[in-house]
C-alpha cells in the first residue's frame, strides 16, 4: 500500500518536471509567435510580454523646471535632489516614480502605477510575407510608382517540388538495399553495407564542390532533377541503415514459409516486407521530409536562388533585404514554413512514435 | 574461424575508412587541381575571343552590336548580393536594356554570396558575371586565373573617359599572371555623412559644423542641451564591428597622408603605429563620453546600427548624429522625408592639409565567361544609364562621368554624387580591400573588444594586427 503511495507521489513529480520543461521550451516559441502579430516598431521597443496586461509606470503629470538648469549638478525636484542619472533611469519619490520625459525642455514626468495592456496587433507582417512587399520605385519627374514583389507561394510550391521526389526516392531505394542486406546472401554483402555506414560519418559538405563539378558537366546544376539526386544520395545512408535495423528485425520464418509457397523475392518484398513496414517508412520519411524541408545549404549550391526554382528557405532569408532591413518579417515567415512539416508530423505522428521504437530491441 | 572473421572485419573497416578519406581528400584536391576554364556554354568562344577584339572590330562595339538586335535571345547569367527590394530595383534599371536587346540577364541574388561565389567557381558553375560587394573578395578570386582580363574585353579610352581615375585603379588588381583589370565599378555609396534630424536640428537654432572643431563643440553643447549628440550602434550579427572600422578608415583619411592610408590598407602599416592609434584615439573622444552617446558607451556594441539611428527620429530627438553610408536610409522611418526631415553633412576634416578625402564603398562587376554577349552586357555596366533607374529611386551613388545628375531625385542624393566628384581624395572602404580575416574578422572583433571595455586599446590593435600573421 505504502509503496503504491509513493509510486504516485512520485509520478506527480514527474508529471511537474516535466510540464515545467516544457513550459521552458515552449517559451520561445510563443515569444516569436506573440512578436509575428506586432509592429516592427513596438518590437524594438518592448518584449513581446508586454501585450499581455502587467503593471506599468503611467504619465500622470509633468514638472517643468527652469530652462537653465545645470543637468551636471544635483537637480532639485520638489524640495528633493536627484542627479541627472537618477532621472535618467526613473526615481522612486513616494509612490510616484519621476523620469524625464523631455530632458532638452527640462521636463520630468511623475508616473504611478497602473494596469496596462499593449494592444496594437497587426496582420501586416504575414501580409507581407504571403502576399509580397511593396516597393517604392520613383521615376525620371520623382513620381512614385509601387510595385508588388512575389509572396512565398511561388517557393511553397517549388519546396514541395523538391522535398516530395526527394524523400521518396531514398526511401524506395533504401527499402530495396536493406531488404537485400537483411535477406539476400551475396559476396560482398558484409563490406558493401560497412562502406554504407561508413559514409554516415562523410560531412556533406565535402562533397559540394565535387559533386557541382559532376552536375555542371551533365548540365543537371539548377535543375530540380540534380536536386533530387543530390538529396537523395546524401540523404541515403541514414535511411538504409535505419531500414535495415528495422527490416532485419522481421521473424524470419515468415519469409521461409512465403518462399517455400513459392514467392519471388519482389513477391516478398513488395506483399510482405512493404505492409510491415509501414511505421519505420513512415517514421524516416518524416525525418527525411524535414531535412529537405528544412535545408538551406544543398539548395544553395545546387539549385540557387532563381525565383523560378528558389526554395522557401532562401526566400525566407531574402525577404530581410539585402542589409537585414526588414528582419521583424522573419517572425511571421516562420511560423508559415512551419505549417507543412507540422501538419506531415501530426498525420504520421502514431507512426512516427511506433517507428522510433524500431530497432531499439533485437530479437 | 571466428578470429579470422574477426581479422576481416577490421581490415575491412580499416580499408572502408581509408576509402572515405580519400573521398574527402579528392574534393579537397579539386580546387588546387588544374582546371578548365569556367565552362561557357557554347562551344565557339575560343574562336570568338581568338579572332575578335573590340578594338579591331569595325562593325561597333558589342554594345553597339547588342542594340542593333545581334544577342537577341541569348541569356547571360548574372550572381550578386542584391535581394528584396534591391534587386527589383536593379531589374527595374536593366529592364530596357533587355528589351532593346533581347538579351536576358538572369539575375541571381543570394544572402550568402559571399560564401556561396567561392564554391561556384570552383564548381565549374561561375555566373557570367558576379557582383562583388568587397572587392577584397574578387581579389582572392582573380588571383587564381579565373576571372576574365578585361583590358582586352573592354575599350579602355572609353572607360578612361567616363571613370574617375581612382575607380580605374581600383579594379586592377593581381591576376595569375600580372596585373589584370578585375571589375569595373557600377554602383557605390558614400560612407563620409552624418546623418542629423534636419528640422529639429534648424529649430534648435544648431549649425552644421564646418570642421572636427566645431563638430566636438557642438556635441558638447547637445549635451549641455541635454541629449547625447550621437546614435551609434555597431551590433550587425556576425558582422558585428564592421561600423567601427568606417569610423577608423575616415579617421584616418583625416589625419594622415593617403599613402599612409594605402600602405595601412595593404598591411604595411601595422595597426599598433601611431597614427592608427591616434585615429582611435580621436574616434574615443566621442565613442567612451557616456554624455555624448545615446545609451552610453555600453549600448554601442549591442545596438544593431540599423536601429541606432532610431532615435532621431523620435519627437523631440533623442539623439542627433549618425554616421552611415548612405545606404542607411533605407532603415530609416517611411514617414521621415529626406531634405525636410532629414539630411547629412560631411563629416569635417580634422587636418586642413589632407584636404576634403571621401570614403567610398561599392560593387565591383567581374566577368567570368567570355562570349560576345556577355561583353556587350559589361559594356552596358559601364555606362550610367545601366543604374539610371536606381538612382531616381535613391540610395545609390553612380560612379561614371555620364551619370548626370540631374537623375538624382533629391538634394541630399545630388550633394552626394557632388562630393564624389568634388573630393580631393577619394578612398575604398579599407576593411573591404583588406584580406578576410583581417578586414572581415580581427578588425570587426578588435574593435568590438575595445568598445565593450573587454581590452584596453594597445592590446586591441595588437590583437588586430595578428590578423595578418596568422
Amino acid at each position: 500500500m505504502a509503496g503504491r503511495k509513493r509510486k504516485k507521489g512520485k509520478k506527480w513529480i514527474v508529471n511537474l518536471v516535466l510540464g515545467v520543461i516544457c513550459l521552458i521550451w515552449l517559451i520561445p516559441t510563443v515569444g516569436l509567435l506573440v512578436s509575428s502579430f506586432r509592429p516592427a516598431a513596438d518590437i524594438l521597443q518592448t518584449g513581446w510580454w508586454k501585450v499581455f496586461p502587467h503593471q506599468e509606470w503611467k504619465a500622470a503629470d509633468t514638472i517643468k523646471l527652469s530652462k537653465d538648469v545645470d543637468l551636471r549638478q544635483p537637480i532639485e525636484v520638489k524640495g528633493k535632489t536627484y542627479t541627472d542619472d537618477q532621472l535618467k533611469a526613473g526615481v522612486k519619490a513616494g509612490d510616484d516614480r519621476l523620469i524625464w520625459e523631455n530632458r532638452r525642455n527640462r521636463e520630468i514626468s511623475v508616473q504611478e502605477q497602473g494596469w496596462v495592456a499593449s494592444s496594437t496587433l497587426t496582420l501586416d507582417n504575414y501580409k507581407n510575407v504571403i502576399s509580397g512587399k511593396e516597393y517604392t520605385l520613383k521615376g525620371a519627374d520623382g513620381s512614385e510608382t509601387k510595385e508588388k514583389g512575389t509572396g512565398l507561394s511561388q517557393a511553397f510550391w517549388n519546396t514541395l517540388t523538391i522535398a516530395i521526389p526527394a524523400t521518396v526516392i531514398p526511401i524506395l531505394i533504401a527499402s530495396f538495399a536493406a531488404y537485400a542486406f537483411a535477406w539476400l546472401r551475396f559476396p560482398g554483402r558484409k563490406t558493401l553495407f560497412v562502406v554504407i555506414i561508413a559514409m554516415l560519418v562523410v560531412p556533406l559538405q565535402v562533397a559540394l564542390i565535387p559533386v557541382l563539378k559532376d552536375f555542371t558537366s551533365l548540365g543537371l546544376n539548377g535543375s530540380y532533377l540534380g536536386i533530387w539526386l543530390a538529396h537523395s544520395a546524401f540523404g541515403l545512408p541514414l535511411v538504409t541503415y535505419f531500414m535495415y535495423n528495422f527490416i532485419s528485425q522481421l521473424p524470419k520464418d515468415l519469409f521461409e514459409s512465403a518462399f517455400m509457397d513459392g514467392a519471388s523475392h519482389f513477391t516478398i518484398f513488395s506483399k510482405l516486407i512493404l505492409p510491415l513496414s509501414v511505421p519505420a517508412l513512415a517514421s524516416i520519411g518524416i525525418f527525411q521530409f524535414l531535412w529537405v524541408w528544412n535545408d538551406y545549404l544543398v539548395s544553395l549550391i545546387f539549385i540557387g536562388n532563381q525565383p523560378g526554382v528558389q526554395v522557401m528557405s532562401m526566400k525566407i532569408a531574402d525577404l530581410v533585404g539585402s542589409r537585414g532591413n526588414d528582419w521583424h518579417l522573419l517572425t511571421s515567415a516562420a511560423f508559415i514554413s512551419m505549417l507543412m512539416p507540422l501538419a506531415i508530423f501530426f498525420l504520421l505522428q502514431k507512426y512516427f512514435v511506433r517507428g522510433l521504437m524500431g530497432g531499439s530491441v533485437k530479437g | 574461424m571466428t578470429k579470422a572473421r574477426k581479422v576481416r572485419t577490421s581490415l575491412l573497416l580499416s580499408l572502408c575508412l581509408s576509402f572515405t578519406m580519400m573521398l574527402s581528400a579528392c574534393g579537397g584536391s579539386g580546387d588546387a587541381g588544374p582546371t578548365k576554364e569556367p565552362a561557357a556554354s557554347g562551344g565557339d568562344t575560343k574562336e570568338i575571343t581568338a579572332t575578335t577584339t573590340p578594338a579591331d572590330d569595325n562593325a561597333g562595339s558589342p554594345l553597339e552590336l547588342a542594340m542593333q538586335g545581334k544577342y537577341k535571345g541569348t541569356k547571360v547569367t548574372m550572381f550578386g548580393p542584391f535581394v528584396d527590394a534591391d534587386q527589383k530595383k536593379f531589374e527595374d534599371s536593366i529592364k530596357e536594356f533587355e528589351d532593346k536587346t533581347g538579351i536576358d540577364i538572369q539575375y541571381e541574388g543570394s544572402k550568402e554570396f559571399e560564401a556561396t561565389i567561392n564554391v561556384r567557381v570552383d564548381g565549374g558553375s561561375a555566373p557570367d558575371i558576379a557582383d562583388f560587394p568587397q572587392p577584397g573578395l574578387l581579389a582572392s578570386i582573380a588571383k587564381t586565373g579565373k576571372v576574365v582580363d578585361l583590358t582586352k574585353v573592354l575599350d579602355q579610352d572609353k572607360l578612361k573617359k567616363n571613370y574617375n581615375q581612382s575607380w580605374l585603379d581600383m579594379g586592377t588588381m593581381d591576376g595569375k599572371d600580372g596585373k589584370i583589370m578585375a571589375g569595373i565599378w557600377n554602383r557605390s555609396n558614400v560612407k563620409s555623412l552624418v546623418w542629423y534630424p534636419k528640422k529639429q536640428f534648424d529649430e534648435a537654432g544648431y549649425k552644421v559644423p564646418e570642421t572636427w572643431d566645431d563638430m566636438m563643440g557642438l556635441t558638447e553643447q547637445i549635451a549641455k542641451d541635454g541629449d547625447p549628440a550621437w546614435a551609434i550602434g555597431i551590433e550587425s550579427g556576425a558582422a558585428t564591428g564592421w561600423p567601427a572600422t568606417d569610423w577608423v578608415e575616415n579617421i584616418m583619411l583625416r589625419t594622415t597622408t593617403p599613402e599612409n592610408y594605402d600602405k595601412w590598407v595593404k598591411g604595411e602599416l601595422p595597426f599598433t603605429s601611431p597614427e592608427v592609434k591616434n585615429a582611435v584615439e580621436i574616434m574615443s573622444k566621442i565613442w567612451m563620453n557616456k554624455d555624448y552617446v545615446y545609451g552610453g558607451t555600453k549600448s554601442i556594441v549591442t545596438t544593431a546600427f540599423g536601429d541606432a539611428p532610431k532615435p532621431m527620429f523620435d519627437n523631440p530627438p533623442k539623439a542627433w548624429f549618425n554616421l552611415t553610408g548612405n545606404f542607411i536610409t533605407s532603415f530609416f522611418p517611411e514617414t521621415a522625408k529626406v531634405d525636410q526631415d532629414y539630411d547629412w553633412f560631411y563629416l569635417p576634416s580634422i587636418d586642413e592639409k589632407y584636404g576634403k578625402p571621401v570614403l567610398v564603398a561599392g560593387d565591383i562587376y567581374a566577368m567570368f565567361n567570355d562570349r560576345p554577349e556577355v561583353r556587350a552586357v559589361m559594356e552596358f555596366f559601364t555606362t550610367g544609364e545601366s543604374i539610371k533607374k536606381w538612382v531616381q529611386s535613391g540610395g545609390v551613388i553612380a560612379p561614371m562621368n555620364d551619370a548626370s545628375l540631374d537623375w538624382y531625385n533629391s538634394e541630399s542624393d545630388k550633394r552626394m554624387a557632388k562630393l564624389v566628384q568634388d573630393a580631393t581624395t577619394l578612398r575604398f572602404d579599407g576593411s573591404d580591400l583588406m584580406p578576410g580575416k583581417v578586414g572581415a574578422g580581427s578588425f570587426w572583433k578588435g574593435m568590438t573588444d575595445y568598445v565593450s571595455g573587454t581590452v584596453k586599446l594597445d592590446d586591441a590593435l595588437q590583437q588586430i594586427q595578428k590578423g595578418w600573421d596568422n
